[in-house]
């Protein structure tokens, strides 16, 4: 039996957000993402920009550049994740097989729903339209490969000026001649260095990639190229992974200027592994194993890591290692280009409560009290209201 | 000194009093056992300076006299002793004792009695009574539950509290709380508190003996120690300072969940559990279900570990309430169930995060009381 599996996709979801929260910006070159002065790039840009020949992870100065009337809007991530929950919450109506691949992105496995593909895709298409007011694409294949290619050919082929609002099926059977005059570029996998080696071999389409013969292909690109010849005949077996096992949490900024400051470089820190804190516990995960990352100015970069006693999800706990970690790391007069705190070593978090918090040998209670007002603070009324006396400049 | 003695009784005695030997003090002596004639006995006493704990077995003395003898070659050389009648002589100039017992004659160098801390004899006149059983099984259920962590000095004994005619032992290790009333037959005078160490009381009732149908317990005013005496011995213990935590405000006095079921089997079902889970995070999760009309409620006791696998256990239950699951440390609810007596026991909790309480169902106007309360594992942050 053949599976139906669809790839959903938010059109400029960033933007889309935007302009549903200010319609006023329906129609103008806009982009979300950093400030171009401050090495700033383009999360997101709207149709209208894109005719300009501006596309996301282009840095915003360029864009400016392409288009000098550009509004740009700094990102709102949380407004973001809101709504994009919202969405991932109406997917999960229609079928608990939903693998999300990113913010915006996820695969749905509908083979034991009675209706066809497409209708399931126009259906979600008008639910995520009509109760939150944003555009999609989808594509509908029988495996994640084809439905992911479809709805980009898809969106790509859309001839309106706006969002595309695409749906794209290619029936059972057709995988391999879809795929057949696309370039090698279009799979997964296919970089612009194997993209070159293919060329010199005469590949250029994955038409003629599925005909080379497999043996010559892994001779030439070893296990890589088992896989480009499986997939180019529009194969692909792999299911939608609805549980996905995340084995570190990290997060890292680079400064808008090199930082030769001791003091603020710490405050970024301290600031980053605040966020981690944050995210292993609303993840609900403990992990041992502290890591920092430091880039300096001439791009070399250096990752240092300890392993704690315990396993810990407390800002205060991950902000002591870190800090630690930088001691050892930090040579005065090197500016610091770029800094990241990760937590990984994840043990399941389970914690023997005591019965008597302050008597038990684990003052972690008292902190962990502490650490649930401030998130709770923070979660009503915004990061800033809760500062370390430390961040007060 | 010279007295002879059964090789039998000798070795009891020695394996009574040579658990409070302290062989590695700074101070030689402690590894040596007093050996001392007294009033027609032969009295043997050992001490760390926190347990000290004295032993008379029947002997015939022929020249009083005291030494204190390596407690160690002493005990392993009694223990291979094959005839019954043991001669000891002292050569009080030299410390050697000589031991004769049949064909074996030995002689064993000794530290003069003088350097063995005196043991004061304390008035024993306004002493508490108490009966043996109640007060083994008191302590065989409460100090368990002690902590071993010496940072704490506090939590590694047990709380004795006298009220009247009614007595308490609380023992609690920061996890959990043991807590076991029992009625005196005479009433104390004046009420007391104390805080002792869990050891000593373990000693105590490891050398209570069956002929013995009461001890005596008496805390000297202001001298920090209490003092438990028995027919034939008697056991000395320093007081742990400081006060103990209010055990009575962690005692819940509701449940939402009220679980009853056979002690044997929970236990049983424990004890597999923790086969499992002893290889990793020690947690036994009991899935407590209500029954209906036409089935009885269950309690899943559930193990597991990444390297040896899962088990599973069903045990019947009467249910009260709703509905829960919780975790404990699987080896706690083990010591738990294993010194409870009636067959039914009860489990009582209001949430996962709550602490359980587990009680001995009693039958119809028994008295004593015994309550013992487990903080949960909480799994998730």
């Amino acid at each position: 039996m053949h599976r139906k599996i669809l790839h959903l996709d938010l059109d400029a979801f960033f933007c889309a957000v935007e302009e549903l929260k200010d319609p006023k910006l329906q129609g103008k070159p806009f982009a979300v993402g950093g400030r171009p002065e401050t090495r700033g790039v383009v999360a997101s840009c709207s149709y209208v920009a894109r005719r300009y020949g501006i596309h996301s992870a282009m840095p915003m100065a360029r864009a400016v550049k392409l288009c000098p009337d550009l509004i740009i809007i700094s990102s709102r991530y949380r407004d973001y994740s809101k709504i994009s929950k919202k969405v991932m919450d109406n997917v999960h109506d229609l079928t608990p097989l939903v693998e999300q691949i990113s913010i915006d992105e996820a695969f749905l496995d509908c083979t034991d729903l009675p209706e066809t593909g497409k209708y399931v895709a126009s259906q979600l298409q008008t639910i995520i339209r009509e109760r939150i007011g944003l555009p999609c694409s989808l594509g509908v294949a029988t495996n994640k490969l084809i439905a992911k290619i479809a709805n980009n050919f898809g969106k790509a082929s859309s001839k309106y000026a706006g969002p595309p609002n695409a749906i794209t099926v290619i029936p059972p059977g057709q995988e391999a001649s879809f795929l057949s005059p696309m370039p090698v570029e279009a799979l997964w996998g296919v970089g612009p260095k194997t993209a070159e080696r293919l060329a010199e071999l005469g590949i250029t389409t994955i038409g003629t990639m599925a005909n080379y013969p497999e043996a010559d292909l892994v001779r030439i690109l070893g296990k890589h190229g088992h896989d480009l010849s499986v997939r180019s005949k529009g194969i692909d077996e792999r299911p939608i992974i609805t549980t996905h096992e995340v084995k570190s949490i990290s997060n890292e900024t680079t400064f808008t200027s090199d930082l030769l400051d001791k003091q603020s470089i710490l405050r970024t820190l301290r600031k980053l592994s605040e966020n981690v804190g944050k995210r292993l516990r609303r993840a609900n995960k403990c992990g041992r194993t502290i890591k920092i990352k430091l880039r300096w100015s001439d791009f070399s970069t250096i990752t240092r890591q300890l392993t704690l006693d315990n396993p810990t999800d407390q800002d205060l706990s991950i902000i002591h290692a870190a800090e630690n970690l930088f001691e050892q790391s930090w040579c005065e007069g090197k500016a610091v280009r770029l800094i990241g705190v990760g937590v990984s070593g994840f043990v399941p978090p389970i914690r023997q409560l005591t019965l008597w918090d302050e008597l038990s040998g684990h003052e972690n209670a008292k902190d962990n009290k502490l650490q649930n007002a401030i998130d709770n603070l923070r979660d009503r009324f915004g990061d800033k209201i809760v500062q370390r006396a430390s961040d007060l400049s | 000194m010279r007295a002879s003695v059964l090789q039998e009784n000798l070795a009891h005695g020695l394996s009574i009093v040579s658990r409070a030997v302290s062989p590695r003090s700074t101070l030689p002596v402690l590894a040596n056992i007093l050996v001392a004639t007294d009033e027609g006995r032969l009295r043997l006493s050992a001490t760390n300076l926190e347990l000290g704990i004295t032993c008379w077995i029947g002997a015939k003395i022929h020249e009083e006299g005291s030494t204190t003898v390596p407690a160690r070659t002493f005990t392993d050389l009694v223990g291979t002793l094959s005839e019954s009648h043991v001669d000891m002589a002292l050569d009080v100039r030299t410390q050697t004792l000589n031991l004769r017992c049949g064909a074996s004659n030995n002689d064993l160098k000794c530290i003069d009695s003088q350097e063995f801390p005196p043991i004061s004899v304390e008035d024993l006149s306004d002493g508490l009574e108490i009966n043996v059983a109640d007060l083994k099984e008191m302590i065989h259920q409460v100090a368990f539950a002690a902590s071993t962590d010496e940072a704490r000095p506090i939590l590694t004994g047990v709380l004795i509290k006298i009220n009247n005619d009614k007595i308490t032992m609380a023992a609690a290790d920061g996890f959990r709380l043991s807590v076991r009333y029992a009625p005196l037959s005479s009433s104390a005078s004046l009420p007391i508190s104390a805080v002792i160490p869990a050891r000593a009381l373990s000693e105590l009732a490891r050398i209570v003996e069956d002929g013995d149908q009461t001890v005596t317990m008496t805390m000297p005013p202001g001298r920090g120690r209490v003092v438990f005496q028995l027919q034939n011995a008697e056991l000395v213990s320093q007081l742990i300072e400081g006060s103990f935590p209010d055990y009575e405000q962690i005692i819940p006095h509701s449940y939402e969940t009220r679980a009853v079921l056979s002690t044997s089997a929970f236990l049983k079902a424990c004890k597999q559990a923790e086969i499992f889970a002893r290889e990793g995070s020690r947690i036994a999760r009991l899935k407590i279900e209500p029954g209906d009309e036409l089935e009885p409620g269950t309690v899943e006791i559930q193990g597991q570990s990444e390297e040896t696998g899962s088990s599973e256990n069903v045990v019947d239950a009467t249910i009260e309430g709703t509905k829960l699951l919780i975790a404990f440390n699987v080896g706690f609810l083990r010591e738990v169930l294993d010194v409870i007596n009636t067959p039914n026991v009860a489990l009582e909790t209001s949430a996962d995060t709550s602490p359980g309480v587990i009680r001995p169902v009693e039958a119809e106007g028994e008295h004593g009381e015994f309550i013992h309360v487990i903080m949960p594992m909480h799994l998730g942050s």
